[in-house]
């Protein structure tokens, strides 16, 4: 902020702190990942890759990776088409019943996964879809959706309307419009959404406590087994990989972003 | 216009058919239950005023969240305060600390917060072989151990709507403020706080009803033995197979954080919090 | 000279509110017409109408003589100039020119050559592949122009194509502009609130107000003979006198105002003895006169106010018939302006004009 204001010398010792706060925990594991000791701990002689090479040797933990990324991009492919699509139209027809229905849309953030996961967990007893890979796949694409309707309607939001007029007194078609105009435009917000609904299925573990037991094990479900059981290095390791990879993604997130506003 | 539109309203229906069929009648079936098991009638309802247990974990939780919401509060304040005022370079750094943590899984973040806290953790270990204590100190499976974790997880929720209010704040009053003569102090506490307050409110009510249903972190923090309300719901159906109670005690969760939400809803706008940031 | 289109009735209303009101409009082929008024007068919703993004709530629109009233804005296919021009920003020039041609499904070569012929047109040859962002405001204005015009539309429409642009611009492009429609033959409607931009654009002017054309025609005709008070004071300065007709010559009236008899010439209708009227007198009619000099009409006064426009001056002053605006050329004014000072001032019988009293100003 320009105009020769700052803050004092408390606001920032304390924002500072916050942020350590914040951002330090999550460094802790990288040293705890590569100990050379077998339990959880800092490294005692020196840097040791092998709780790695354990990792991706394991099969059940690269089965539980398989599954949930396999899962996260179906349930993506889910919430972005239904998502993009809901908000396209509730902007472009915008009466007070679409903001109703986008307040419904916005619900999954709202009420609570656990009050949700119970009530799956006997609705979907009698859909046959309890411990099933579409099962988990509809839940969390369901709740993947307010995040896209969220992104997509903020980049529709700085949309010009009058870009669409000019196509269209130009002569496009209501398709030429959407595909050659609207789409490019907002497909920064797409991807923003995308990338949001991925991150939310792969982090997902409260529904999946209650929908999944055992063909469906995804890589939350075997961490939080793995929190409460044991002291094995290899938890830093898989809570590494998923830092590095979450990280990664919001990198591109914030690319996307930039390019949208640059 | 009318029949320009027809076609948009096609588009509606996936979305909506989705969220009717998977989400709002799975949960409504919910508050149904709360009615119907074991027997139709309000008797599930009535424990709130008879059951010990029932009405522990409603206190438990509410001391945690409203202790969680305050802290998180102040540490928001202070880390949105400097962003706001931080250089446009800085700021890009600033937000990623506030974004990362976001989006990191919860669980890697418990798994942290154990890693650290636990009694051979990297605290008491280095507290210890610093001879600073001689017993290892008990910051985990406590009450203590659920606060650090959930505020570590709110801070950011936070941080977003506090910002967003404090960078709509004009620059140049608060300059302007400095140059009519009234000290760093009093510009925070006359310009700068009062115009930050809807944020800040915004924030609160964010906080709190996020904190109400927070389910894996207490879990994992808590270790059982401090039960906040999403853990007791969990433990009623899974283990105990008492879905009258703990359907009751999700839906008076779901109507706690519904009603709160309306009464504030002037203030928190949930597509600017997770849209602008 | 036939209509090239036609606006019947033409009406707008959202709830209770009326937007514009029974507008009928004739614009001649080729003709360079602008609608001009204050921002809420309605204006720029006859402009949508007529584009058809807006639906009449009454009233015909007609093109050629055919009813397009029904058409959406595709089928009508004008060429239009928004306001900030709505470039496709992810487009670069080229691809924003030949988007009506790509929409037509045109080929190639085709596409190609009209896309050539409407950069140069414009003077953007060499500026094909830069993204709207890397161009100056009034660059985009030409893009805008070159894509409205490029598929040889019937109309092309201006949603205040300049409002976006600094003054210097501004005069600059609207000598382009009036070049351009000189060498294109379209017929061109213009929205604008610029009272200057309208008068030197345009073939015709159509003035409106609370969404009624007050008056149509040509810009010198409505400046020097405007119908009412509205007309007078928006476009351009005016002193009005409210007076009462208290004698009848041949084709002059004498008009009683505040204690002074005034001599005024009329050629329409001449109201009857004793009758209300309302005379619009412009600053620049209104001379400073010697001790000797002689006007048909003279009044003494003193000046109140004044201030220097390079130019010339302008001078308030203090008179019977109230504070009168004076506009005088500097290398007419035989004095540097001082409060106080007296002043003798006259004006011709047929500088002022009668005008209805709407009020609406």
């Amino acid at each position: 902020m320009e105009g020769g204001y700052s803050p004092g010398r408390f606001g920032r010792a304390l924002g500072w702190a916050t942020a350590l706060y914040l951002v330090l925990p999550l460094f802790i594991i990288l040293p705890v990942s590569m100990t050379d000791q077998r339990f959880l701990s800092l490294p005692h002689e020196g840097l040791s890759l092998r709780h790695y090479a354990a990792l991706f040797a394991s099969g059940e933990w690269f089965a539980s990776i398989a599954q949930s990324f396999w899962i996260a991009c179906a349930s993506t492919i889910l919430a972005v088409s239904a998502g993009t699509l809901f908000a396209i139209a509730a902007w472009r027809i915008n009466r007070r019943a679409t903001e109703l229905l986008r307040a419904l849309m916005l619900l999954p953030l709202i009420v609570p996964s656990i009050v949700y996961a119970i009530g799956l967990y006997r609705y979907f007893g009698w859909w046959d879809l309890l411990d099933r890979f579409a099962g988990v796949v509809i839940a969390h694409g369901v709740t993947g959706i307010p995040y896209v309707v969220i992104t997509v309607s903020t980049a529709l939001a700085s949309f010009d309307v009058r870009l669409e007029q000019a196509a269209r007194g130009m002569g496009a078609s209501l398709r030429q419009v959407l595909a050659w105009v609207i789409l490019p435009r907002i497909m920064p917000g797409i991807v923003s959404g995308a990338i949001f609904a991925f991150i939310h299925s792969w982090d997902e573990l409260v529904i999946v406590l209650f929908i999944a037991s055992r063909d469906v094990f995804t890589l939350p479900r075997r961490i939080w087994d793995g929190i409460n059981e044991n002291q094995d290095p290899i938890m830093a390791a898989v809570a590494m990989l998923l830092i590095v990879f979450t990280t990664l993604l919001l990198v591109v997130d914030l690319a996307v972003r930039r390019r949208r506003d640059g | 216009m009318m029949r320009r539109e027809a076609g948009w309203y096609a588009l509606l229906l996936p979305a909506f058919l989705l969220l009717s069929v998977f989400y709002v009648t799975p949960i409504l079936q919910v508050l149904a239950i709360s009615f119907l098991e074991p027997s139709p009638g309000f008797s599930n309802y009535e424990r709130i005023g008879t059951n010990l247990s029932v009405q522990r974990v409603i206190i438990t939780t509410l001391r945690i969240c409203s202790i969680t919401t305050v802290l998180a509060l102040l540490l928001g304040y202070a880390l949105s305060y400097t962003i706001t005022l931080a250089s446009e370079r800085a700021r890009r750094w600033w937000l990623l600390c506030v974004l990362v943590p976001l989006w990191i899984s919860v669980l890697v973040r418990a798994f942290a917060w154990v890693t650290l806290l636990r009694r051979q953790g990297l605290i008491n270990q280095t507290l210890q072989g610093a001879g600073v204590i001689s017993e290892p100190l008990e910051l985990v499976w406590n009450e203590f151990g659920i606060i650090v974790g959930m505020v570590h997880y709110m801070v950011p929720y936070a941080v977003l709507p506090m910002l967003a209010s404090m960078r709509e704040i004009e620059p140049r009053l608060l300059a302007a403020a400095r140059g009519m003569g009234a000290s760093r102090g009093q510009v925070f506490a006359r310009v700068f706080l009062p115009l930050s307050m809807p944020g800040v409110v915004a924030a609160g009510v964010l906080v709190f009803i996020f904190s109400l249903g927070f389910y894996i972190t207490p879990a994992i923090l808590g270790g059982g033995k401090t039960l906040m309300v999403a853990e007791w719901i969990s433990l009623q159906i899974l283990d105990l197979i008492r879905w009258g109670l703990g359907t009751m005690m999700a839906t008076l969760l779901v109507v706690t954080i519904l009603v709160t939400l309306a009464v504030f809803s002037r203030v928190v706008n949930m597509r600017r919090l997770f849209g602008g940031a | 000279m036939s209509a090239a289109l036609e606006l019947r009735g033409l009406a707008k209303r959202y709830g209770s509110f009326v937007a514009v009101e029974g507008a009928d409009l004739a614009v001649e082929r080729g003709s360079f017409l602008t609608l001009l008024g204050p921002s809420g007068s309605g204006k720029t919703t006859i402009l949508m109408m007529i584009a058809g993004f807006t639906e009449p709530s009454a009233g015909q629109l007609l093109l050629d003589g055919q009813d397009i009233t029904a058409l959406p804005p595709e089928k009508r296919a004008f060429g239009m100039v928004f306001q900030g021009y709505a470039l496709f920003p992810h487009m670069s020039v080229a691809e924003n020119i030949a988007f009506p041609l790509r929409v037509r499904g045109q080929g190639r070569a085709e596409r190609d050559e009209k896309l050539r012929a409407a950069l140069d047109l414009v003077q953007l040859t060499g500026f094909a592949d830069r993204l709207p962002k890397q161009l100056s405001g009034g660059q985009q204005q030409r893009v805008a122009l070159a894509r409205a015009l490029v598929f040889d539309p019937a109309l092309l429409l201006l949603d205040e194509p300049l409002s976006a642009l600094d003054k210097k611009l501004r005069a600059e492009l609207q000598e382009e502009l009036r070049a351009l429609h000189r060498r294109v033959g379209r017929t061109f409607i213009n929205v604008t609130h610029d009272q200057e931009e309208a008068l030197s654009l345009s073939d015709e002017v159509a003035i409106l107000n609370h969404g009624r054309i007050i008056q149509k025609g040509a810009p010198a005709a409505l400046y020097e003979r405007p119908r009412s008070r509205f007309v007078a004071d928006f476009l351009g300065k005016s002193n009005f006198f409210q007076g009462v007709v208290r004698e009848l010559g041949g084709g002059w009236l004498g008009v009683q105002v505040a204690g002074l008899r005034l001599r005024q010439v009329v050629d329409g209708p001449r109201p009857g003895l004793g009758a209300a009227v309302l005379l619009s007198l412009r600053p620049e009619k209104i001379a400073a006169l010697g001790a000797e000099e002689s006007a048909d009409n003279i009044v003494e006064g003193v000046i109140s106010a004044w201030s220097y426009l390079g130019a010339g001056f302008s001078l308030a002053v203090e008179t019977a018939l109230g504070v009168l605006r004076v506009h005088l050329p500097a290398w007419r004014a035989p004095f540097v302006p001082e409060i106080g000072a007296a002043l003798r001032l006259g004006w011709a019988a047929d500088a002022p004009t009668l005008v209805d009293d709407d009020d609406a100003a």
